[in-house]
């Protein structure tokens, strides 16, 4: 089973999303990092999650392009975090698909959903802000814009999280009594 | 009339077409869309709200998000392009969010 969990800045996804992990029970918990350490601040916001991760017992894979070579045992859960960054180490990074960033996310995706028991992928609402952008913003925002929609249409359940408390857009029935 | 918003890039046209059953070409006959851009320049919202309402679908982007522009036509803009909403919701015999290509129903029903 596939969840989309969607959110603005701090609005409460990720301590969500690791909610839903610990609902799926005792499978092994897998955490794919996607953002790239780019400085110290990074570094640190790192060392916390891990550390923080750590107790619910996740391993950690870090996997800043290419999720399709992510490799996950069978029947785990599997907590990708978080599609914004992805996205954007797909589309800029050397290491990347370019043109074909959305066909790889959604490629990897795909792959893990196959291999795992279930899925919880984290992503960023960025597009209520205006509609006024050009250049690089216009073409990082239709990329991931496009990369959300698929997911949703693939997901089995799809929730925006607001204040912390998820309204469902699909399925979710299934996560009504967690607390 | 039937009113779509939802923030960009979220598949608003698309589920617009599947609610119609149509293709792009047609879609440009029955609906209209962008509408959030025609707000700043106008002088009266209320005769706006009118004259789309005779459309089929009339389709808005959420533009009221993130922080206030400083600009001071930009922040107009922003502001008149929710107003415009909120006036075309009103009249609305329906209103459909849509999210990551989701619809969610505000008003009326599916």
């Amino acid at each position: 089973m596939m969840t989309l969990v969607v959110g603005g800045a701090a609005s409460g996804k990720s301590e969500y999303a690791e909610r839903l992990v610990v609902h799926a029970g005792e499978t092994p918990r897998v955490y794919i990092a996607t953002m790239q350490p780019f400085d110290q601040e990074s570094l640190r916001r790192i060392d916390k999650h891990r550390r923080m991760r750590a107790e619910k017992h996740f391993e950690t894979l870090e996997c800043y392009t290419n999720l399709a070579s992510a490799q996950v045992p069978a029947g785990s859960t599997v907590l990708l975090e978080c599609v914004s960054n992805l996205c954007a180490n797909e589309i800029y990074s050397p290491d990347g698909s370019g043109e074909n960033a959305a066909q790889a996310i959604r490629r990897g995706v795909e792959h893990l959903r196959g291999r795992c028991g279930e899925l919880i992928v984290v992503s960023n609402e960025l597009f209520s802000g205006g509609s006024i952008y050009e250049g690089d913003t216009l073409r990082y925002l239709k990329v991931l814009g496009q990369v959300n929609r698929e997911l949703a249409a693939m997901a089995d359940d799809v929730c925006e999280v607001v204040c912390g408390i998820p309204c469902w857009y699909k399925g979710g029935e299934r996560f009504y009594d967690l607390v | 009339m039937t009113l779509i918003v939802g923030p960009l890039f979220n598949g608003k046209r698309r589920f617009a077409m599947e609610l119609l059953g149509c293709g792009e070409e047609e879609l440009s006959r029955r609906a209209v869309w962008d509408v959030q851009d025609l707000a700043g320049s106008c002088s009266d919202l209320e005769a706006l709200a009118a004259e789309l309402s005779a459309h089929e679908v009339v389709i808005s982007t959420e533009v009221g998000g993130g922080v206030v522009p400083t600009d001071p036509a930009e922040r107009a803009a922003r502001e008149a392009a929710g107003r415009l909403n909120c006036l075309l919701a009103k009249r609305a015999d329906r209103v459909i969010r849509v999210f990551c290509g989701l619809p969610m129903v505000l008003k009326g029903a599916l």
